[in-house]
């Protein structure tokens, strides 16, 4: 296990923080890390933060995360990886389309050329919104109290999107699965970051398999063209046990 | 190119290499892939008659020379695995049905599922704990295996392979008590454990695990020849494989077919094709005609 010591928290949502800590290895935007919080259990996160120092962002969700979420300043963080692919690279305007903390893994990618949807449940959990220049935002909010109302896909709707080069995608498999059907007879690309239950992070425990492919060593990025005609991906999953279910 | 064919208590493999149980394993699309990349045949997950959902993670450390695990047995319990078995049966291969429980009825009720699955074969997953016995495994008692293969012979018609662990004084006794099985798979992995000394903790949430991978190939060389030599019986090496001369001293040792897991994480799955090649070079270097003609020839 490697270990680092916080040097940062910065609080981004009310639910949500960025730890930041030094660690001196080269990582790309779209690896992730296998966190661990000694008594409570061990997390994948994806980098949020790729240069010198490194960070995640994480939301209070489960007792891992919650448990991260209560780090401070001065205390040891305990992570291994980097694990995952990365995003292919391209230029001209892309266009980030993050749902949730799904925004985290596509922080690195956010350049002056970059148009954001960015989507949340509400406003106040809009994740590294002012990241983008105003006139480069699509806010979507699933109770209408900022932006456009609804899910990610709708702020989409509202876009040229003919005018992007490429398409950056994470957040809740629905939501992907929802941005690919979109996309689906649409002229641009996209890379899209897929979440999936993940125990291991190395390639053994058959969790977070689609398709068999292993979303933490053959993903967890995924162009849209192998996406489109999977038979796992938005549609089923395997539960803690391995049992097969709908999404 | 040298004929890599063989059989293994009857059942036809296009080569001598098998996934092992544990890795890659649980979902029907992964092991149809592995199959796809080159492996002969798959070992599923081991799956019980209930659904467990195994212990909370960390379930691995990555430890040099190989993996130390305490993934908890998860599956989703033999009524639920059907459609994993359908799926990984459309690659044509053989899929060998691992099982496991605590008495000998639970381990016939999902042997006979199994079978009805399709399943080309059984391993017996002899490493899970003993709830009767506290602290002990099943494979540590020579009685209940000697029942649950008795038991087990009865009531399925395919293969029935016993898998031991080397986590026993006398692997001898063991043997001796699965004698009735068609063949033994050697080995399981051998306890560890592992302390972060930064956080002053035991790594697993399980705190104990079990070692893979280099580090123990030379473990499972040792039984393999010992049982081999001792019983006769048909073997399936199983630790460490990572290259083809590590299978192909698996094979001299006594193991008519041989099993990679650890492999599969440090090489990739293409670690199936490579060994192949590498293994049918040197039968062609060494002219050797078939797989069986290497089988044993080491022991003395």
């Amino acid at each position: 296990m490697i270990h680092s010591i916080i040097e940062r928290v910065d609080r981004e949502t009310p639910t949500t923080v960025s730890l930041l800590f030094p660690w001196d290895r080269d990582v790309l935007p779209g690896q992730f890390i296998m966190v661990w919080i000694p008594g409570f259990g061990e997390i994948p996160i994806s980098l949020s933060y790729t240069g010198k120092i490194k960070g995640i962002t994480v939301k209070r969700f489960g007792p891992t995360s919650t448990a991260l979420t209560e780090l401070k300043a001065g205390e040891k963080i305990f992570f291994r990886g980097p694990y995952g692919n990365t995003f292919r690279k391209t230029g001209g305007e892309t266009l980030i389309v993050g749902g949730g903390s799904g925004m985290a893994g596509l922080l690195p990618l956010i350049t002056s050329g970059s148009h954001g949807v960015v989507s949340a449940r509400t406003r106040t959990e809009l994740l590294f919104a002012d990241r983008f220049s105003p006139e480069r935002l699509t806010a979507v909010t699933d109770d209408g109290s900022e932006g456009i109302k609804g899910f990610a896909v709708e702020g989409l709707k509202h876009l040229d999107l003919d005018e992007f080069s490429m398409m950056y995608v994470c957040g809740p498999e629905l939501m992907l699965k929802s941005v690919l059907d979109y996309i689906s007879d649409k002229k641009i690309d996209a890379d899209f970051s897929l979440e999936r239950q993940m125990k291991c992070g190395i390639g053994v425990c058959d969790s977070c398999s689609m398709d068999g492919l292993q979303l933490c060593t053959q993903g967890p990025v995924f162009p849209k063209a192998r996406l489109l005609n999977s038979r796992e991906f938005g549609r089923e999953k395997l539960s803690l046990s391995g049992k097969r279910e709908k999404l | 190119m040298a004929n890599l064919k063989t059989t293994i208590t009857g059942i036809g493999l296009e080569n001598p290499l098998m996934l092992a149980s544990g890795i890659l394993d649980e979902n029907g699309y992964t092991m149809k892939n592995i199959l796809e990349s080159g492996a002969a045949a798959v070992v599923t997950k081991s799956i019980s008659r209930s659904e467990r959902t195994g212990y909370r993670p960390p379930i691995v450390a990555e430890v040099p020379h190989g993996l130390l695990n305490a993934v908890g047995l998860p599956n989703p319990g033999i009524d639920n695995f059907g459609n994993e078995m359908r799926i990984a049966r459309e690659a044509g291969k053989p899929v060998i049905g691992s099982i496991f429980g605590g008495t000998a009825e639970e381990f016939t009720y999902v042997g006979r599922k199994m079978e009805e699955y399709g399943a080309s074969a059984l391993e017996l997953n002899l490493s899970c704990p003993h709830v009767v016995g506290v602290g002990s495994e099943v494979g540590s008692d020579p009685e209940l295996v000697e029942e649950i293969i008795a038991e087990l012979k009865g009531k399925v018609r395919i293969p029935v392979w016993a898998k031991l662990s080397p986590n026993v004084t006398d692997i001898l006794e063991v043997a001796e008590a699965a004698g009735k099985a068609d063949a033994f798979v050697v080995i399981n992995t051998v306890r560890g454990m592992a302390i972060d000394i930064h956080a002053r903790r035991p790594v697993l949430s399980n705190s104990y695990g079990g070692l893979s991978g280099r580090a123990v190939k030379n473990v499972g060389i040792r039984y393999t020849y010992q049982l081999y030599k001792e019983t006769g019986k048909v073997i399936i090496g199983v630790g460490g494989i990572e290259t083809h001369e590590d299978a192909v001293e698996y094979i001299m040792a006594g193991a008519s077919a041989v099993e990679i897991g650890t492999g599969v994480y440090t090489r990739g799955k293409t670690i199936f094709p490579e060994i192949c090649r590498g293994i049918s070079s040197f039968m062609d270097s060494e002219e050797i005609s078939s797989i069986k003609d290497m089988v044993g020839v080491a022991v003395q």
